[in-house]
């Protein structure tokens, strides 16, 4: 309270001064905690979907990987390492951005991941059908990638958002609005402190005057 | 005085993300690139799966009416985590999301269906804060 004392002037002006700011403080606190619950559900909602996108794209890899040692195994590590050179890619990935409260999130759309042997680039003639299996598992692989980058990079930003509206919530609502109150009360207090002291001053005045007529 | 600067300027951001002008679902459709320009100049752009999936759960009719992306007014007046869907398209495709009855130009939501409809419609559904 002795702080408080210090840093506010007791006058009525002071006092409605604060009671705007009080009201701003706690408008400001109870949308900025809408909008941290909102970010925690979007946070979790991401985080799920990562766990099934991170979930899927394992396996998918770990049947792309067999795949390609079947593929090794049947053409032999030269012959397919010479058709992997061979091949040509050109992925087309269109970033696109959505927003979540005012947070930029990245969108990735990839048009076709997945393609017939013919578009793939290599021979035909002196490669195996279980290098066309295995390119086909690695696609499929990729899209799914591309899927959990954009989830990753959508809970990164949600994160940063949420870290940032946590810290303002709790400024508000441990520091800001409490020193509010307390030099709300400080003042309140004060004015009727004066007000009891006019009060007994008028009193005592008004005894002398009595006395001396 | 500075904290107060800052907590209004937080407070002018928070329905920034908002689009200038919202487009029916009808016109999301028939767009190649279904997309909105934000107040603060961005783009917001719908995922074609999401339109895919309110074309089928609404009425062709209704196409022209629902306008996108439907908007999820937090108050802080109706309690924490209590939600409010208006329009009465709106309204009755968020009610078939949650499957629940739609009825009426305004729909009470709360959190755990708020996450439910933002989990299906991430990118056509957007948070509105209602300043007090």
């Amino acid at each position: 309270m002795a702080a408080v004392a210090a840093a506010v002037a007791p006058t009525r002006m002071e006092l409605l001064r604060l009671k705007q700011r009080v009201s701003l403080a706690q408008r400001g606190h109870d949308l900025l905690r809408e909008k941290m619950d909102a970010l925690v559900i979007e946070f979790f909602e991401v985080l799920r979907s990562i766990g099934k996108a991170r979930a899927g794209a394992l396996k998918q890899l770990s049947l792309a990987h067999q795949a390609m040692s079947v593929c090794s195994a049947v053409m032999g590590t030269i012959e397919t390492r010479q058709a992997s050179r061979e091949a040509k890619r050109e992925l087309e990935v269109e970033i696109s951005t959505r927003h979540v409260m005012g947070i930029v999130v990245p969108t990735l759309e990839v048009e076709r991941v997945e393609r017939d042997a013919l578009a793939r680039g290599y021979s035909l003639h002196t490669t195996s059908s279980t290098l066309d299996e295995a390119s086909k598992e690695f696609e499929k692989a990729l899209g799914l990638l591309v899927k959990l980058a954009e989830l990753e990079e959508s809970a990164r930003a949600i994160a940063r958002e949420l870290e940032r509206t946590k810290r303002r919530v709790n400024a508000l609502e441990y520091i800001l609005i409490p020193r509010l109150k307390a030099a709300l009360k400080f003042i309140e207090m004060r004015l009727d402190e004066m007000e009891r002291e006019n009060f007994s001053r008028l009193k005592r005045i008004k005894a002398m005057l009595e006395a001396g007529a | 005085m500075n904290v107060d600067r800052v907590l209004k300027f937080e407070l002018s951001r928070l329905n920034v993300h908002l689009p200038e002008r919202r487009i029916s679902l009808k016109e999301a459709l028939e767009s190649a690139k279904p997309q909105v320009a934000a107040r603060d100049g961005s783009i917001h752009t719908f995922k074609q799966e999401e339109l895919d999936l309110l074309a089928k759960i609404v009425p062709e009719v209704d196409w022209g009416r629902l306008q996108l992306p439907i908007l999820i007014a937090l108050d802080p007046k109706l309690g924490r985590g209590a939600a409010r869907i208006t329009g009465e398209t709106e309204v009755r495709a968020i009610g078939q999301i949650l499957g629940k009855k739609g009825k009426g130009e305004e729909l009470l939501i709360y959190r755990p269906e708020v996450a439910i409809v933002r989990g299906k419609l991430p990118t056509t559904t957007q948070y509105f804060f209602v300043p007090g």
